[in-house]
């Protein structure tokens, strides 16, 4: 094939694996609402055909490019959603056997893609000799992972305050005496684990079964899927940032300047070391740590989003 | 923060109320959060070792809030005073918390396993009854948790204890000792280290001391004026490009000499691929052309060498397609003069480039011309790179090509115009050759220069080592989880009794497992059979 066939076939795939999200995000919100099996069945087929396209995409770029297919910001956005999904379907779905969150995973990654074609569009091309590193592969590709890690468990984070404070209004409305079975959060059930993990834990159970929001998990389910993609997320960010910092040293002959994307990159880690903290600081457990990982959110997006955007900087390859 | 009223009766009540404060969790929390938010605001505004332009154009916008910032630091956030009392802050904090840890860590490991008493109280608890004595059962169990690599210790033959995952804490204060490494290494190398840029002709030699640089040299807080005394030939620059004009490689050949002058060993330079000679790393930063020039007065010769030139490309130019520029300036005549050379490298592409109406890249040396403007009057900066004309007049002007000499008084060629010249350079020749006294300039040759970047960081080895450190210790401060485990047995009429209890701090769900298997092991091996009653695991 050509080039120009090849980029052709990149930008289809990826129109189909937008269209393929899209379709697999409304479908997983519908069995959140109406809970019929057939949903989730198909809710999951179109997922994993979306995602094979996004993968279709990704490899046809790079022949178009003849490189490695992560050199600006479109490329990075089709990768994070490719990873996003499959850790999604991985880790959730098969290993986890969480089934009703699916619909919020989907739309991130509409979302992503979505502003990769309104923003960051560019043709297939070569890349500058700066950027023509070995770190620099290791790094991009890293911090993509973790991006895709660190955003899929602050979903879960706000997905768990929402179920949170569904569970305390129930639990006000009741007027039961004992709390809801399982209080957000709380490390007494490991969060990394609770009891209810099993093939069909995500069934609303005890007190929260009256709740509006029956169809998604307990919130320690969620609280502990937040925490299992953080904890993922963080030391491959770490990694990340470091290669990136060896790949500044070898190009610009210094391994950390200030400029914007390391400056957030650091806000970004440091303000998840501030969540992983706050999980063991008494008093900090639950929603506050939920908080500091929403900021975190926040604070990756500008990394990712806002800082090529709208703050300048020497990470001008980003365009 | 509530230490600072802490009672005032006692000095040393205080104390031990700011060290508690520091060492608790949450001030660590707080300050992490307060360094994040920090950060913040030095990525908001602009700030002055990044971009000095954009802060001055702030000051010149906003001009209160312009001041208000700079008094404040906001401009230079990352050397303000109170990001360093964060940081500080911080250090003190992470000391006051990792010399207690580090300190448990080591009596923990010299401690044998503890034994417990009540074992029904723990969250994983069984108890069952086995064939085997008790001496035998406690025998079995310290094997069994050996070879899954637990810490044992057997008392009286009838309890064991377990205990595994010491590695977690280790590796958290190895990821914490680590950070604090690394700060310090930052710190000490940024502060006794410089950066700066140095333009290099081929053929010309420059050497590593503070007058030699270019442009801004930046040198650390505590940098005591040691430059390196190196000395760095350009032997050879040559860059490559594709058709579309995008570089693909710059390179640098140099000859390092030691600080007293003698030769040391050849490099090459190119982008990502840095030379690391005698406590400098030297970089490939940029290039460009010198014209050499030769201008005589008569047989006077005023100026003999290259002129390095450089490039003002508007934003939407391509750099590659600009013409370059670089001053001659005359200080011993009077009036003064200065000559503004404006190079085109490559005429062929430049003449495309009129015909076509496109800017065609000049990347190579090709029939290479330049325009000459002859300035006179008061030269007010006779040793820097730019031209101040404002007390000075445009004389003539003129073409010159490489080869040629020309009268520059006149305006016109002496000799060289021939063969090697594009047409529309012709005609320009002085009919009747120079006057004796004339002010000639010749263009014999054109170099390239290269400038590269050197930098001095003592530290980066260390940074390099910390950061590494930070990872590796990460891993097991995340991943690894604390379990224990006892086995007590105590005998019965028909063998023993068992008890079996354990907790993990950390994963417990993968424990459950982990116990559930331990204890069939232990039955097993005690001569037991495995069919235990599910209520018998509590687990409340
Ligand atoms: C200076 C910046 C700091 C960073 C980047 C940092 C980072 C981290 C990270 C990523 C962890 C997670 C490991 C885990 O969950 O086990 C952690 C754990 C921990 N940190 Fe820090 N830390 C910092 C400062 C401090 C300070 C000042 C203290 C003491 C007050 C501290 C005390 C702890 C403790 C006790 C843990 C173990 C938490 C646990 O697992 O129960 N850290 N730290």
């Amino acid at each position: 094939m050509t080039t120009a066939q090849w980029a052709r076939l990149s930008s289809d795939a990826f129109n189909a694996a937008l269209f393929g999200y899209i379709a697999a995000m409304i479908v997983s919100f519908a069995y959140l609402a109406f809970r019929k099996g057939w949903l989730h069945t198909a809710a999951t087929a179109i997922g994993i055909g979306a995602l094979v396209a996004n993968a279709i995409s990704i490899v046809a770029r790079g022949a178009a490019a003849e490189r490695t297919p992560w050199g600006n910001m479109y490329e990075y956005s089709a990768l994070l959603t490719f990873l996003m999904v499959l850790g999604y379907l991985w880790i959730v779905e098969a290993r986890a056997k969480v089934r009703t969150v699916g619909g919020f995973v989907y739309g991130l990654a509409v979302i992503t893609m979505a502003m990769a074609v309104s923003f960051f569009y560019v043709g297939p091309t070569a890349l500058m000799p700066a950027l023509n590193s070995y770190w620099r592969q290791i790094h991009v590709t890293s911090m993509i992972v973790a991006s895709s890690l660190l955003g899929v468990g602050c979903l879960f984070t706000v997905v768990y305050l929402l179920k949170l404070s569904g569970e305390r209004r129930t639990a006000s409305r009741l007027q039961t005496q004992a709390p809801p079975p399982i209080m957000g959060g709380s490390i007494a059930s490991d969060p990394s684990a609770p009891p209810d993990f099993a093939e069909g834990a995500d069934e609303p159970v005890g007190a929260s079964a009256a709740s509006r929001r029956v169809g998604l998990p307990s919130s320690a389910t969620l609280d502990g899927l937040a925490y299992r993609f953080i904890r993922f997320g963080f030391p491959v960010w770490t990694f990340g940032v470091i290669c990136g910092a060896i790949w500044a040293q070898q190009t610009w002959g210094r391994y950390w300047g200030w400029d914007p994307k390391e400056t957030w990159s650091f806000i970004t880690w440091v303000v998840f070391a501030g969540y992983l903290h706050a999980r063991a600081t008494a008093g900090w457990r639950g929603t506050r740590a939920a908080v500091v990982a929403l900021i975190g959110f926040v604070s990756l997006l500008v990394t990712y989003y806002a800082v090529n955007l709208w703050i300048a900087g020497l990470h001008s390859y980003a365009k | 923060m509530s230490a600072s009223d802490g009672p005032r009766s006692s000095l040393s009540r205080s104390v031990a109320l700011v060290w508690r404060t520091l060492r608790s969790m949450r001030t660590a929390l707080i300050l992490l959060l307060m360094l994040a938010a920090a950060s913040v605001v030095g990525s908001l505004i602009p700030q002055i070792p990044n971009s000095p332009e954009r802060v001055a154009a702030y000051e010149l916008d906003h001009a209160t809030w312009g001041s208000v910032f700079r008094a404040s630091g906001f401009f230079d956030v990352f050397g303000s005073w109170w990001f360093a009392l964060i940081t500080a802050l911080l250090f003190v904090s992470l000391v006051a918390c990792l010399l207690p840890r580090s300190r448990a860590l080591i009596r923990a490991a010299r401690q044998r396993p503890i034994q417990a008493r009540e074992l029904d109280g723990f969250p994983s608890y069984v108890r069952t009854r086995v064939p085997a004595g008790p001496a035998t059962v406690t025998a079995e169990a310290a094997k069994l948790l050996r070879r899954k690599r637990y810490r044992v210790a057997v008392q009286d033959d009838v309890s064991v204890a377990g205990e595994k995952g010491s590695l977690r804490e280790i590796g958290s204060l190895a990821f914490h000792w680590a950070f604090l490494l690394l700060l310090v290494a930052i710190i000490i190398g940024k502060g006794t280290g410089y950066v700066g840029h140095a333009t290099i002709v081929e053929g010309e030699t420059w050497t590593d001391a503070e007058l030699n640089y270019d442009g801004d040299l930046r040198t650390g807080r505590f940098f005591r004026g040691a430059f390196s005394g190196t000395g760095i030939t350009l032997v050879d620059y040559e860059d490559a490009y594709r058709d579309t004009g995008i570089p693909m490689d710059f390179q640098s050949r140099i000859r390092l000499l030691n600080p007293d002058g003698s030769f040391a060993r050849e490099a090459d330079v190119r982008i990502n691929h840095p030379a690391v000679f005698n406590g400098i790393r030297i970089y490939q930063y940029g290039f460009g052309w010198a014209a050499v020039v030769r201008v005589a007065e008569g047989a006077r010769v005023l100026f003999d060498g290259p002129v390095v030139m450089g490039q003002d490309p508007l934003p939407d130019q391509n750099p590659l397609a600009t013409p370059w520029i670089g001053v001659v300036k005359l200080t011993s005549l009077r009036p003064q003069q200065a000559i503004v050379l404006e190079l085109f490298p490559d005429a062929e592409a430049y003449f495309r480039s009129l015909q076509t109406g496109v800017a065609q890249p000049m990347t190579e040396a090709n029939a290479p011309f330049m325009r000459y403007q002859v300035w006179e009057g008061k030269l007010l900066d006779a040793s820097r790179a730019g031209l101040d004309t404002r007390f000075m007049r445009a004389t003539t002007s003129g073409l010159i090509g490489q080869g040629w000499s020309v009268d520059v008084d006149a305006g016109c060629a002496i000799s060289g115009p021939g063969d090697a010249v594009p047409a529309s350079l012709e005609g320009i020749s002085c009919p009747d050759g120079a006057a004796p006294d004339a002010l000639t300039m010749s263009f014999p040759a054109l170099r390239q220069y290269s400038r590269l970047q050197i930098s001095h960081d003592a530290t980066v080895p260390y940074v390099l080592a910390a950061a590494i450190l930070i990872v590796v210790g990460l891993l097991p401060a995340l991943y690894v989880s604390r379990r224990k485990v006892w086995v007590r047995a105590r005998p019965d009429d028909t063998g023993s009794i068992v008890d079996i209890g354990g907790f993990a701090l950390q994963r417990k769900d993968r424990f459950d497992e982990e116990f559930a298997t331990l204890v069939d092991a232990v039955v097993r091996a005690s001569g037991g059979t495995v069919d235990r009653d599910p209520q018998e695991v509590g687990s409340p």
